[in-house]
């Protein structure tokens, strides 16, 4: 998806630094609300090592979110917001088609690799049309922190040993009733 | 109709109860379109309804915090014109997959649509029996191999969009979850159509259903209806794109009417009150009896 579709009714050209921030909470907040999503599914189709990435990706998320909101509040107070979640589509937030039953901590980790990479091209998107300077800066820091956890994930992923042929998706039963 | 007080957000239709689906089916992403699509409509859940027949897909009334039932199999359409006229102030909303809208209950949507009673059906088209574990469905494409057609099938597709289109449906729309903004967008046009309007999500089904069905598929193969220059308001050529179904993956509004006629329920309080006027005064009815 292009920044352009991920959200809806934005002007990038002429966005507050008010709404920026408001923005960046409200991509964290629906990371960490996808991820708890994704979690439970996982956990009820008896998916457990994933589904325990994903509530770890989940609290991450909940710390930046906390972290930019407490940058709004000292910043801005409670002043009205000019944006809301229904602006946003799945900027930071891994798809609902990433994930499958029975898929390994591997390729859990691999979803949320590729999500940071999304969150990533989307501030690079969005900073071609940004025009304030202090909204650029922040958008560029959070580049830089898109980057960072990247880093962290790919990390991670160096940890693991390589998926046995035949593991997760392929080795499931099909789902008895419903 | 009442206007909330604060703008509705996505969330308050959302439910406490946990979709049970299996994980990356693409009824999740139908889900938050629908909560998207009621968020900007802006109506408070108590005065919405969600009817649904049998099937994975049906379980959606159980998702929202709207009056919901899940109801028959293959009844959903019945049901919710009931509801419609029962209470013509509620948004009516019905979900369902296409074994249970084309196979089963394939036998009522001519009548939805030519009654046209303002309610929206939303079918989630996964061209298999996904919550029996896999059969042939209404929509599977002709060669499938399935527990029910080991072989491959022999059958012909039923096309979900020429079927409304030739009925007559005034609002006729495809959409896919692979583009959110795009779906949520047509599902509160659909919504907001004054009669029967319908709505064709390609809702994949990840583990009974085709590889080439899948969402990561769909954002490569898809291409909107806008982009190839088609004017909703032409049936014929709405027709003739609805032909495309199960070779191309075209999005958005095939057909709109352009002057939608009344729905059902407003001329039936039209009736009503031309009949009223007909009546005789109470006491007059006596005098008649008296009369006699």
């Amino acid at each position: 998806m292009t920044t352009q579709k991920q959200t809806q009714g934005i002007d990038f050209a002429t966005i507050s630094m008010r709404d920026a921030l408001d923005l960046a909470v409200l991509i964290e907040e629906e990371a960490r609300d996808r991820y708890e999503e994704l979690a439970a599914q996982l956990i009820l189709h008896r998916t457990p090592g994933a589904a325990a990435f994903f509530t770890k990706m989940m609290r991450v998320e909940e710390v930046h979110r906390k972290q930019l909101f407490e940058q709004r509040t000292r910043n801005f107070g409670n002043q009205p917001s000019g944006v809301s979640r229904e602006m946003i589509y799945d900027v930071e937030a891994p798809d609902y088609d990433e994930v499958r039953m029975n898929m390994t901590p591997r390729t859990a980790l691999e979803v949320a690799l590729r999500s940071e990479v999304k969150a990533h091209a989307f501030f690079v998107n969005a900073l071609k049309h940004v025009a304030s300077a202090e909204v650029k800066k922040l958008f560029e820091h959070l580049c830089e922190e898109e980057v960072e956890h990247q880093n962290l994930v790919k990390a991670e992923l160096a940890k693991l040993e390589p998926d046995e042929p035949g593991s997760g998706d392929d080795f499931g039963d099909d789902p008895v009733a419903q | 109709m009442t206007a909330p007080a604060v703008p509705l957000q996505a969330k308050d239709y959302k439910s406490d109860l946990k979709p049970i689906w299996c994980p990356g089916c693409g009824d999740f992403g139908v889900l938050q379109g629908l909560y998207r699509a009621l968020a900007a409509i802006g109506r408070p859940p108590h005065e919405v309804a969600f009817i649904s027949g049998i099937g994975c897909s049906s379980r959606i009334p159980g998702y929202t915090t709207a009056y919901g039932f899940n109801s028959v199999h293959g009844r959903s359409l019945p049901i919710a014109q009931g509801v419609k006229l029962a209470n013509p102030e509620l948004l009516v909303v019905v979900a369902g997959g296409d074994g249970d809208g084309f196979s089963i209950g394939g036998g009522h949507v001519a009548h939805a649509v030519r009654r046209n009673i303002n309610i929206t059906y939303i079918v989630m088209d996964n061209q298999v029996y996904g919550l029996t574990k896999g059969q042939l469905s209404p929509t599977s494409p002709k060669g499938l191999q399935t527990v029910t057609s080991p072989l491959g099938s022999l059958e012909e597709p039923v096309n979900p969009l020429l079927f409304l289109l030739a009925y007559g449906a005034g609002f006729v729309a495809q959409a896919s979850p692979a583009d959110m903004p795009g779906m949520s967008a047509l599902i509160e046009e659909a919504i907001r159509y004054p009669g029967f309007s319908f709505v064709n999500i390609q809702s994949p089904c990840v583990t009974f259903g085709e590889d080439d069905q899948q969402l990561k598929v769909h954002k490569a193969k898809m291409k909107t209806l806008a982009s190839l220059g088609h004017d909703p308001a032409d049936q014929l050529r709405a027709m003739d794109l609805a032909r495309a179904y199960g070779t191309e993956l075209y999005t958005g509004v095939f057909y709109r009417n352009p002057n939608p006629p009344l729905p059902y329920e407003e001329l039936i309080k039209l009736r009503i009150a031309e009949e009223s006027k007909k009546a005789r005064p109470r006491n007059r009815i006596l005098d008649a009896y008296l009369q006699k």
